[in-house]
């Protein structure tokens, strides 16, 4: 399986993304060089909050390839241009007090299997990292955590009616919330093992 | 009147530039990879926002260095790789506390340092204050208007370097306005973009 984390911002990815690169489970390709043909022999993507999200509309079509023939797409971020027919435009918590940013779990996924989300609710006692707002669900979504006391869909997986699956969680990466290291690299791993249909 | 920003497309970006709030302070939006199509002596000002990676902009480094010098003013945001694409800049990272306001009375240590700057009619101390992420050694010459609690220049004016004018911040409003994540964030652009558009937006200085 080939796997691509679209390295997008200056710099590199984080320690557990750059780890698993060197043991060849995901290739981290730098947005500016990216190519069709690269999203056309993958099988999963892997976005960060930094996407150029005007950049990224040009891969529409190879995107929606690999999605049709079972790839997976873990988006990270606020979704301003929605790339595909279903997503629609992110939606922010307007002056959010602190039981507005509470997180609940509201279904199962792989990847989030058996971590308490409140251990990823708060950095340092302080709310509000994972995610202040949502991206709205298309129709057939499920919803994985929900924000506030109307629990708010802040991250959701689709299995596309056209094939293929995105998981998608409205925040910086969610791999790096909480203050728990083992927990992180954990989210590392699972993220890219079921970006690959290895989870 | 021409005030051009630099549109790196992450949704930080897309918030900031083309929302109503901030929308009509730029005349003109350029993906970094349109610069060298766009007839930079025709605006004003050039606005290179917050996070703008460098490979999209070391390409542009000769290019805006001869805007600079045919009298142009550029504008530039923090968390940017600064030495990658402009002249004469020496930027030191500082890891940043993001937990300071969390102690009772904690002072970031923010402090304005030219207070009869006209750019301080419309800011306060409060306003540039939510995060450090570095400082710069400035040439002699240039206008410091900010500096860090040790007093090292976070927010300055560079006419000195170039025979334009550089307007250099380490700190990155454009980042957490567009994340709708600290309010100081966005006063901060209340007051500076008006003082953009009427102090820098002027064919004078070229």
């Amino acid at each position: 399986m080939s796997i691509l984390y679209i390295q997008s911002h200056s710099g590199g990815p984080g320690a557990g993304v750059a780890r698993a690169a060197q043991a060849g489970d995901v290739a981290i390709v730098r947005e500016r060089e990216l190519t069709p043909d690269q999203i056309e022999a993958a099988d999963g993507l892997i976005t960060t909050t930094h996407l150029d999200q005007i950049g990224w509309l040009a891969y529409a079509v190879p995107v929606q390839r690999l999605l049709a023939r079972g790839g997976r797409w873990v988006f990270n971020g606020h979704i301003l241009r929605p790339f595909l027919p279903g997503l629609a435009v992110y939606m922010p918590l307007l002056a959010p007090k602190r039981e507005d940013l509470a997180l609940t779990r509201l279904g199962e996924h792989p990847i989030f299997a058996g971590i308490d989300q409140q251990l990823l609710a708060k950095n340092r006692g302080v709310a509000g990292f994972y995610g202040r707002g949502h991206n709205p669900m298309p129709p057939g979504a499920t919803a994985i955590n929900g924000l506030g006391p109307g629990h708010l869909p802040i991250d959701w997986h689709w299995r596309l009616p056209t094939g293929g699956e995105m998981l998608v969680h409205a925040g910086n990466e969610f791999w790096g919330c909480g203050d728990d290291a083992e927990l992180k690299d954990l989210l590392v791993y699972r993220t890219i093992a079921w970006t690959g249909g290895r989870l | 009147m021409s005030v051009l920003a630099v549109h790196p497309g992450a949704y930080y970006h897309i918030q900031s530039f083309e929302t109503p709030r901030y929308a009509g302070y730029f005349d003109r939006l350029a993906r970094p990879e349109q610069l060298a199509d766009v007839v930079l002596s025709d605006c004003n000002v050039v606005l290179i926002p917050c996070r703008t990676p460098d490979d999209r902009l070391a390409p542009h480094r000769d290019l805006l260095r001869a805007y600079l010098d045919q009298g142009g003013t550029l504008v530039v945001t923090g968390e940017n790789e600064f030495s990658a694409f402009l002249p004469g800049i020496s930027f030191t990272p500082q890891p940043t506390n993001w937990w300071w306001w969390l102690e009772p009375g904690a002072d970031l240590g923010v402090r304005i340092a030219r207070p009869e700057h006209p750019l301080f009619r419309r800011l306060a101390q409060r306003d540039l204050t939510w995060h450090l992420h570095g400082w710069f050694d400035v040439p002699d010459g240039a206008e410091v208007l900010a500096v860090n609690g040790e007093g090292k220049p976070i927010l300055y004016v560079d006419e000195v370097t170039t025979e334009g004018r550089m307007v250099i911040t380490s700190l990155d409003p454009f980042f957490h306005h567009g994340s709708h994540f600290m309010p100081a964030t966005t006063r901060f652009l209340d007051g500076f973009l008006p003082w953009m558009r009427e102090e820098l937006d002027r064919k004078e200085h070229s």
